[in-house]
């Protein structure tokens, strides 16, 4: 979930841009009067600081209820921002779209000058830049750019804070009120002068932040209401402005009560997965049915306006929705849980976008009829909900945290498939590692034939290796030589950011900030993880596994001449002939011994190298991620041909599924090839499957018995895209048909239309069953 | 004593329509009949044969030099001709051949290295109900092979369907009777010329087949490939309801409606393909046969009409 962190900016919107509750003079304005509310706190506490950001922040960057929004909450980032993760970590400053706004809209000369100097200021003080700045000399020489969008290379640095699922049964269980004086009762058992002091009076101006933001929504819908003619809406929106008044005064006591608190908690704290959402909201759906106060259509007609704002908050690769699993209480509990899950199912089915990312656990004992509407929904074409198989993931959650299963039935996976634990860990994902760049590097004595320079180690010129063992410790070293790196740039930017900012909003929701009195990054977090994203582990697999059969078991071919087929690309008949011996080498997603083998080494080597960092560096877990955004197109193409026939610049396989079309031997081989690789090492692997739309229909029984057995086999999860070939090859043909049709692309759904060229025809190749 | 070995042309996991549940179908070589329609042309003859695709020759001209057979060869203006009938199937063209456009259909394999590839589904079988499918060509022209076969998935555990032409001599079912859970029997025609038109023989034989399995109380799939102007005539849809009703044991009727997946093998296989002018079959054809088959009172299997013959093969 790296590639575009950020909510698409519309420039005509930054340019339209008077924000909510304010307005400004001209484009940027607002963003210099965030840098100079930054510049006159630069001395003031982090909390302080903070507060007076958020106070700027608040309500201007809210937008209006619009249309038939049923809850209020829009919201829009300026490119001067403090949020964790959306504009950016901590303090931002997006340079590149400011430019872009200083290039379209003719600003008075005197304005542009002092948007030079707004630039000036940010770039040593943007949280960012200070992180980098912290690296040590050898960690900055492992990793000399952030670019890994543009350039070349084995690993890059990301900046943010993540992924971070918030405790809303809390928040609804005290409301605003019982926040407040859960923070207030802290404070006094400490002595006045106490570290924690300014920490906890900044949680309490939060509060008051979010309680003008309420105000401001609650005044805006009853003006709109009065302006309305039509009956039905303005009941709609009296009762908006009602909700967000009272939730100011006291907890949340209906279904409507608790999503408009709930929605604008997120909104305020930047986050953007919201955690087992049946789990806190069943109770109130529950209450209000059984008291008459609402309706299923009822509250299905405010899910779908719920996910439509999701859809607002644009960010495909994150938005989760959590239904489904263990732990959710008592049977009681369990069954309001379950009815609100089938609800938001229901709405899915009904708004058909691709977000939120609805997502479903489930367990051997749950209630069957959860998993039957899924399957529905998914085989109708809406990607959602993802599948997790709790009885696989717990366990293995449990063991890669480092933590009980009583810990573990709180994992949720966020973003691209990443998991954490809501409400009391950060893990967030803040380094990327191209594995065949490893590969290709190793076979070059750490030349990257790509960048033309000698990028990582040297590793020996692979000429002279004498058995795979050599091969294989130089991938390792070369792999190594930015996995320790990554960690430690983890552990930096989570102390550099926390000496910036408590992360107000965060740290009031996550365990144990309130009760140690600590701020979420400086000790206050009960678990400070991190995850690392790897990309490309099934083509070095797959490269690998070749190499060692044809070089050093079989012989027929040579390290050197292997080299030189992919530095020219298998151009020409020597080299062509080597891609073909390359290529007709079995590969991982057959259920072929051998080939899996090697998946599997690979698997645990990185997995191993990645965990094992962090006792060194002092994170609670470094675990690895096998997600998927665009970066297996991106970094593929930074990344020459490799000796699995993978010709230079193509896409790497998605995830940890095989390569495109290299998984001939049917799903159930498939699907055998992904339980091979060993859960309790990572934090998440996607599995997407493409299926037929006949095999949810005419083959249903066969379907669910299909998933049944590769649960059973320990399968951890499924992200399925549903589409016969025939109708992605017509989407490309005339897109304006095929609006409708949504793709599973790794981490993400899409509309297949939206997708560039190159994606398009990755997921085409990609094997469809059934 | 070894275990007998048998010619396999193809291994398929996750079957869907060879039986009940998810199977691994097990495809033997060798077929005592002719099928105008056959989409499995290179299970016909009993050995391993070569298969040659023009269209991804490069023309390179290594198969020429790795045949000591001479099959391979190219005249004055460059054209590849391949000698298929002094083809022996040695294979050394295959691993020369660049750009894989030569590959052999059948190998021989011994029971246990068929079975290390079946058994890796258990879990897909367990769940669905699913297990071995032995089909072919026709399995009792190896009836050896497929009864060891048989032997080894019953005692794995394993559940085991056959899919026969009906065209075998009484004793092989009498020995399949006792490790088959389930036969898929095909029935092609009526008339018996006709079937003798088109399958090459008779089907006094398979009727009387069918109808000694039914008595011996074995279970019996009737499958019926049904291909529109060829054998889909109303007096044999009616004979096939006629069967359902009679043979009151009888585990369902399927339909097989044509497709046209099978076409280019003839060519590849230096073979001319059989005269035959069929057309895949519309909804409304399927409609009708849906209509006069239960008309008449024939039990089908459920779902089995509703096939779209165009995409019951995945790429
Ligand atoms: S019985 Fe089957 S394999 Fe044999 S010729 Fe007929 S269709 Fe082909
Ligand atoms: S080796 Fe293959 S590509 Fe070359 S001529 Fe023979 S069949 Fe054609």
């Amino acid at each position: 979930m790296n590639m575009k962190c950020l909510p698409d900016l519309s420039l005509d919107a930054i340019l339209a841009g008077a924000p909510f509750g304010e307005s400004y003079a001209s484009p940027l304005s607002f963003e210099r009067h965030l840098t100079e509310v930054h510049r006159a706190h630069a001395a003031a506490y982090p909390a302080e600081r903070e507060l007076a950001m958020l106070q700027a922040q608040f309500p201007a960057v809210l937008q209006p209820i619009a249309g038939d929004d049923l809850l209020a909450g829009r919201i829009f980032y300026p490119l001067v921002s403090f949020s964790p993760e959306p504009g950016g970590l901590g303090y931002a400053c997006r340079e590149e779209a400011i430019r872009q706004v200083l290039a379209e809209c003719a600003l008075a000369a005197d304005d542009v000058a002092e948007v030079e100097v707004m630039l000036e200021y940010w770039r040593p003080r943007t949280t960012a830049a200070r992180t980098r700045a912290a690296f040590p000399a050898q960690v900055a020489a492992a990793l000399p750019s952030d670019n890994w969008f543009g350039e070349p290379g084995a690993g890059f640095p990301l900046y943010r804070i993540a992924g971070t699922v918030l405790d809303y049964a809390k928040l609804l269980r005290l409301g605003l009120p019982g926040l407040r004086s859960e923070v207030l009762a802290r404070l006094d058992s400490v002595p006045p002068e106490h570290e924690s002091g300014p920490f906890l009076r900044g949680v309490l101006g939060a509060c008051d932040v979010l309680a003008v933001s309420l105000h401001t929504y609650a005044a805006q819908a009853r003006a709109l209401a009065a302006d309305c003619g039509e009956a039905g809406r303005a009941a709609d929106l009296h009762r908006i402005a009602a909700a967000c008044a009272a939730v100011c005064d006291r907890a949340p006591e209906t279904l409507f009560e608790a999503c408009q608190l709930a929605w604008l908690y997120a909104l305020h704290s930047g986050t953007w997965n919201y955690g087992r959402v049946d789990l806190w909201l069943g109770r109130f759906l529950a209450n209000d049915l059984s008291a008459g106060r609402t309706t299923e259509d009822e509250a299905l007609r405010l899910f779908c306006s719920w996910w439509r704002l999701m859809k607002a908050y644009d960010n495909q690769y994150n938005n989760r929705v959590f239904i489904g699993g263990l732990g959710r209480g008592t049977p009681a509990e369990i069954a309001a849980a379950d009815r609100f899950a089938l609800l938001a199912i229901e709405a899915t089915r009904r708004v058909h976008l691709n977000q939120p990312q609805l997502s479903l656990r489930f367990h051997s004992g749950q209630n069957p009829a959860l998993m039957d509407l899924a399957l529905t929904a998914i085989g109708e074409g809406c990607t959602f909900p993802m599948l997790y198989n709790d009885d696989v993931n717990m366990p293995a959650v449990a063991r890669a945290f480092g933590v009980s299963e009583d810990e573990a039935v709180h994992y949720l996976p966020f973003g691209c498939g990443e998991s954490t634990l809501a409400g009391r860990a950060v893990a967030s994902p803040n380094g990327v590692v191209n594995l065949p760049k490893a590969l290709e590097m190793a076979l070059r004595n750490g030349y990257d034939p790509v960048a033309r320079r000698f990028a990582g180690p040297r590793t020996g010129d692979s000429a002279g290796f004498s058995s795979f063992e050599d091969l294989w410790q130089a991938y390792a070293a070369q792999a190594a030589h930015v996995v320790a790196p990554l960690a430690e740039h983890q552990r930096i930017e989570y102390a550099v950011a926390g000496g910036e900012a408590p992360f107000l909003f965060l740290s009031a929701l996550t365990d144990d900030c309130l009760g140690r009195g600590q701020p979420l990054l400086s000790g206050g977090v009960r678990y400070l993880a991190a995850t690392l994203e790897t990309y490309g582990n099934t083509n070095a697999a797959d490269a690998l596994h070749a190499i060692d059969r044809l070089v050093f078991r079989e012989r027929t071919l040579t390290l050197p001449q292997i080299v030189a087929a992919c530095d020219a690309d298998f151009e020409g008949p020597a080299h062509s002939a080597v891609r073909r011996a390359l290529l007709v080498v079995p590969k991982y997603g057959n259920d072929d011994d051998s080939a899996d083998a090697m998946a599997r080494r690979v698997h645990e080597q990185i997995c191993r190298l990645a965990a094992e960092q962090a006792d060194r560096v002092g994170l609670k877990a470094h675990l690895v991620v096998i997600i998927n955004n665009w970066a297996n197109v991106v970094l593929g193409s930074h990344t020459g041909a490799t000796p699995d026939g993978r010709r230079a610049r193509e896409a790497f396989a998605n995830g940890n599924n095989p390569a495109s079309g290299a998984d001939h031997h049917g799903v159930t081989a498939f699907l055998n090839s992904l339980v091979k690789l060993d859960p309790c090492l990572h934090a998440g692997a996607v599995q997407n499957m493409k299926f037929s739309r006949e095999l949810f229909t005419r083959h249903r029984p066969k379907l669910e018995a299909l998933l049944t057995g590769y649960w059973a086999s320990g399968g951890t999860q499924a992200m399925i895209t549903v589409v016969s070939p025939a109708d992605l090859a017509a989407a490309m043909a005339e897109p304006e048909k095929w609006g409708h049709l949504m793709v599973r692309v790794g981490g993400f759904s899409a509309r297949f239309v939206d997708l560039p060229r190159g994606a398009q025809e990755e997921i085409l190749r990609r094997t469809c069953y059934g | 004593m070894p275990s007998p070995t048998g010619i396999v042309f193809d291994l398929q996991r996750a079957s869907l329509d060879d039986g009940p549940g998810i199977r691994t179908t097990v495809f033997l070589k060798g077929c005592p009949l002719h099928c105008t329609w056959c989409h499995n042309p290179e299970s016909q003859k009993p050995g391993p044969e070569l298969a040659f695709d023009a269209a991804v020759c490069t023309s390179c001209q290594a198969c020429v030099t790795a045949c000591a057979s001479g099959v391979h060869t190219f005249d004055a203006t460059g054209r590849h001709t391949v000698g298929f009938d002094r083809c022996i199937a040695a294979g050394a063209c295959l691993t020369a051949c660049p750009s894989g456009a030569l590959r052999l259909y059948g190998g021989e394999q011994s029971v246990e290295a068929v079975m290390a590839e079946v058994v890796k589904d258990r879990a897909f079988y367990t769940a669905s109900g699913g297990g071995l499918t032995i089909s072919g060509g026709e399995p009792t022209l190896q009836i050896e092979f497929c009864l060891a076969l048989l032997q080894a998935a019953k005692a794995a555990g394993i559940s085991t369907c056959v899919e026969t032409c009906g065209f075998a001599p009484r004793e092989s079912y009498g020995a399949l009777l006792p490790l088959t859970d389930l036969f898929l029997f095909d029935y092609k025609a009526t008339n018996p010329e006709l079937h003798a038109q088109l399958t090459g023989s008779s089907n006094a034989l398979v009727l009387a087949n069918l109808r000694w399995l039914h008595a011996q109380g074995a279970a019996v799939r009737l499958r019926c490939p049904l291909v529109p102007g060829v054998n889909d005539d109303a007096d044999h849809l009616r004979a096939v309801a006629a069967l359902s009703t009679e043979l009151t044991g009888l585990h369902g009727v399927e339909i097989l409606p044509y497709h046209e997946s099978g076409t280019g093998k003839y060519e590849r296989l230096g073979r001319a393909r059989p005269p035959f002018a069929a057309m895949v079959p519309d909804s409304a054809v399927l409609a009708r046969w849906r209509e006069t088959l239960s008309a008449h009172g024939c039990r089908l299997s459920p779902g089995t009409t509703d096939r779209q013959p165009d995409i019951s093969a995945s790429p």
